[in-house]
């Protein structure tokens, strides 16, 4: 009987051992802390047109946010930023539509947006200048779902150059980058430039980088980069403007300093005063802002020169630098293109081609006065 | 198992039975008490709603006491909030200026609307998220602009900084139509900045508004006065320099200025000025001062401590300044005299008589020197200028007294000579004491200086 006291005692002691450890886990959740949030667009806000715009064009279409007012807190803040005009934020937004979204809709059918587009892009108004490297950065992508926009405050739109060099053409890099960290392009891309990326010094490159089959170069940088910046200039540069850039690529470059030193200056042609062979020659330099000699498309500097004088009065002829680097830097830039190109096919079902040319055409005929009447016609 | 260790075993049993459903039941509490009526997103939406609403109630119109960083002086900028989410920033300073001509010489008056919010992140933040390029300017990373050439050989290149100013606030509290806030990202010295904005009731156009302010600026540090003094309860005065740049160059009277001085950034308020943090001088904590009638600064955190020029008979007397009386400036008998010398002139050789003056001569060869009034008299295209010297008696702090010396310089006793009277002009200073009265004890660049007992007979002087 003692026995039985003594077992029922312990099975006791364990059953309410357990129950007690066990009544922990099954503690029920109650109702959100969260209180409803009223989406309603009010429509005496002074920002209503743009939110109404954003909201129809973007949230409900893309499920994408659309942020141009600025959350520091959504921003590295190690930099110094500061918000975009709204105004700016109004032309960036219906210029985001026609030259990138309604592309795609187009080319790519109306869900590869919804399927693979970024879910946030931020406005920023200024440049994020890192002061200890002097550079700056245009655009971020991150993790595949926000890609951040800069210096909107300084945009001009009547000047196609800066809205492709600092929007248009970050805007397919960075979503070039959301599409192959979502299926990775072809490890052969990689091969092509092997040994030539420098992420470190390719803030002191120029142009010359064209000549070992890189389109800029912070496509010098590394792989990823190169990938995304052959898509994006191949997409957004004029034809003349890729004409010229593989025009460069096919030159000789030459330096007079060690091909290592960060303030290196290239140059593709040179003169030689009087037309004296056997006097020193000169270098012309190219895109440097105390360029001399304006190169024409398919390299007929001659022509340019003839009859042209230097400080000094002689006259001047220009010969081009022997191509001596052993890489064909246009056949690399179009190799890298033809696998960007077939991938788009194999990955995603899209015509590169077809994408560039539809860029191409809205780049062209853009009217800022229309666009901006899909926000500012909203009432 | 015998009957009395079977009855201890249960004992114990029934016993860590207990105890251990106790834990057990304890275990399952696992949240502190909730000290709070309302969960924090609850509370935090409700105090956002409710600092939009202070914010855009009568009439949403507050003066922001704005500090970039430590280094810089602070500035006034005047909002306007709506509920619409819009917001006008008004200001007035040299950063304006760059933004609208491109140089920061000068100060001028900007206004433009963005828009505000206030968010939720630890806290409420008062953010003011589209660009305003009247404001956001000291949140821009761009390299500060020379203000001179001079500076341009040894700017520093704050490419990436700028000034590193905030446009998102931590809202701390509210509390007598002032809101605190503080700068949601700190200094390159890893501070976060305090700031004030107070709620504006007057009614007048921001562009008078901050005219105003301007005029406040000037009427406190006025460069020709080249040092004021903060006068502490106990007696001890402190030199301030540099009041102008509104980075205050601060030292103990009788201390060393080079070992010893301190730098103070400022902010000039509508009506006073604020220290960007508290300074403590010999143990009294002063941070606000408020403009009073006679010019002067009181402190309004002790109400004793003051801030003025030094006394008038020394500011008076002080050598390097020098003090132009214009003739309409005159009363009495001096202007009597002025009549007099006026006709004189002409008769003696059709000359004129523009101005009189009082400066500090210095004598190179000795070392020496003297005060001398003296009279600025054009014939044709010639000006000449007889002086008489004086030396100049500090009878109280507001009052002096002069001693003419016999002769004058050659000018002065070829025209006292033809011209009589002006000698007499001069002579009569030296016949009673004259009482000193200036436009402001902090900056006293006009001073008024009457005879004692017959205060009609008076000459202001401007300094210059």
């Amino acid at each position: 009987m003692k026995k039985i006291q003594y077992y029922i005692s312990a099975l006791l002691l364990v059953a309410v051992a357990a129950l007690s450890l066990s009544s922990c886990s099954k503690e029920k959740l109650g109702p959100t802390i969260f209180p409803d949030v009223d989406e309603t667009l009010d429509p005496n806000s002074y920002s209503y047109q743009l939110d109404k715009f954003l909201k129809e064009n973007y949230l409900d279409k893309y499920n994408l946010t659309f942020l141009y007012k600025m959350p520091d807190i959504s921003t590295n803040m190690n930099y110094n930023l500061v918000p975009a005009k709204y105004e700016n934020a109004v032309d960036l937004a219906v210029l985001c539509k026609f030259l990138w979204f309604d592309v795609y809709d187009k080319i790519a059918g109306p869900d590869f947006l919804k399927l693979y587009g970024p879910r946030i892009l931020l406005m920023v108004g200024s440049p994020a200048l890192n002061p200890s490297s002097g550079s700056e950065t245009v655009g971020l992508a991150e993790g595949g779902v926000k890609i951040t926009l800069f210096k909107l405050n300084s945009m001009n739109v009547n000047s196609f150059e800066m809205m492709n060099d600092l929007y248009f053409h970050t805007m397919h890099h960075e979503f070039a980058h959301i599409l192959h960290q979502t299926k990775t392009y072809p490890p052969e891309f990689n091969t092509i430039s092997v040994g030539k990326y420098d992420a470190t010094n390719w803030t002191g490159r120029g142009w010359e980088v064209t000549s070992v089959g890189f389109l800029t170069p912070y496509a010098s940088s590394e792989y990823r980069e190169d990938f995304a910046e052959t898509i994006a200039c191949f997409i957004t540069y004029t034809q003349e403007d890729w004409d010229f850039y593989l025009s460069l690529a096919a030159r000789g470059w030459e330096t007079d300093a060690a091909e290592d030193a960060t303030d290196a200056v290239y140059y593709s042609f040179y003169y030689y005063p009087n037309n004296d062979s056997e006097q020193e020659k000169k270098p012309v330099y190219l895109a440097d802002e105390k360029n001399i000699a304006k190169v024409t498309v398919d390299g007929t500097v001659h022509t340019y020169w003839k009859n042209e004088r230097d400080k000094d009065g002689n006259r001047i002829e220009v010969y081009a630098v022997e191509d001596k680097d052993g890489i064909e830097g246009d056949k690399a830039i179009l190799q890298k293109v033809d696998i960007a190109r077939q991938w788009f096919r194999d990955a995603w079902g899209v015509d590169l081609d077809a994408l560039r040319q539809e860029v191409q055409d809205r780049q062209k005929e853009y009217n800022m006065d229309v666009l901006r009447k899909w926000v500012y016609d909203i009432h | 198992m015998n009957e009395d260790k079977m009855k201890k075993f249960l004992n114990i049993s029934l016993l860590t039975l207990t105890v251990l459903s106790t834990l057990s039941l304890a275990s399952c509490k696992n949240e502190v008490d909730n000290i709070f009526d309302e969960d924090a997103i609850i509370r935090l939406d409700k105090a956002k709603a409710e600092y939009m609403d202070i914010l855009t109630s009568n009439g949403g119109r507050w003066q922001l006491e704005y500090f970039a960083n430590e280094e810089e002086q602070g500035y006034i900028y005047l909002m306007t909030f709506a509920k619409d989410g819009s917001v006008k920033i008004s200001g007035h300073n040299k950063w304006i200026n760059q933004v609208l001509v491109g140089n920061s010489n000068t100060s001028a008056f900007g206004s433009e609307v963005s828009m505000w919010e206030v968010i939720a992140d630890n806290g409420p933040v008062l953010t003011f998220n589209t660009y305003n390029r009247f404001f956001h300017l000291f949140a821009d990373p761009y390299d500060i602009p020379s203000q001179s050439s001079a500076q341009a050989s040894t700017d520093v290149n704050e490419s990436g900084y700028g000034h590193a100013g905030n446009y998102e606030f931590d809202i701390m509290k509210y509390s007598g139509d002032t809101l605190y806030l503080t700068g949601k990202k700190p200094t390159q010295t890893e501070r976060y900045l305090n700031m004030i904005m107070t709620r504006v009731k007057s009614s007048a156009e921001d562009e008078v508004y901050m005219n105003e302010v301007v005029a406040m600026t000037d009427s406190f540090f006025n460069s020709k006065v080249n040092q004021v003094y903060i006068n502490l309860p106990n007696g001890v005065r402190w030199i301030v320099k540099n009041g102008a740049t509104s980075i205050l160059k601060m030292f103990r009277e009788d201390a060393d200025e080079i070992s010893t001085s301190e730098t103070h950034n400022i902010i000039i308020t509508h009506d006073g000025l604020s220290f960007m943090d508290p300074v403590t001088l010999d143990g009294y904590v002063i941070k606000n001062f408020i403009r009073q009638p006679d010019g002067s600064l009181l402190c309004r955190d002790d109400n004793q401590t003051t801030m003025t020029a030094d006394v008038l008979s020394n500011i008076f007397s002080n050598k390097s300044f020098i003090w132009k009386g214009e003739l309409n400036n005159m009363g009495g008998v001096f202007a009597d005299m002025l009549n007099t010398i006026t006709a004189e002139l002409k008769a003696y050789n059709k000359s004129t008589l523009n101005f009189a003056q009082i400066a500090y001569e210095s004598n190179e060869n000795d070392n020496t020197g003297s005060f001398i009034v003296s009279f600025n008299i054009k014939k044709g295209s010639v000006k000449y200028n007889p002086g008489y010297y004086v030396t100049i008696e500090k009878v109280n702090d507001n009052q002096v007294r002069f001693t003419v010396a016999p002769q004058g310089n050659s000018y002065g006793e070829l025209y006292a000579k033809n011209c009589p009277t002006i000698r007499q002009f001069v002579d009569t200073f030296a016949a009673t004491a004259y009482d000193l009265k200036a436009n402001s004890l902090l900056a006293p660049v006009r001073m008024t200086m009457s005879q004692s007992g017959s205060a009609g007979n008076y000459i202001i002087w401007d300094l210059q």
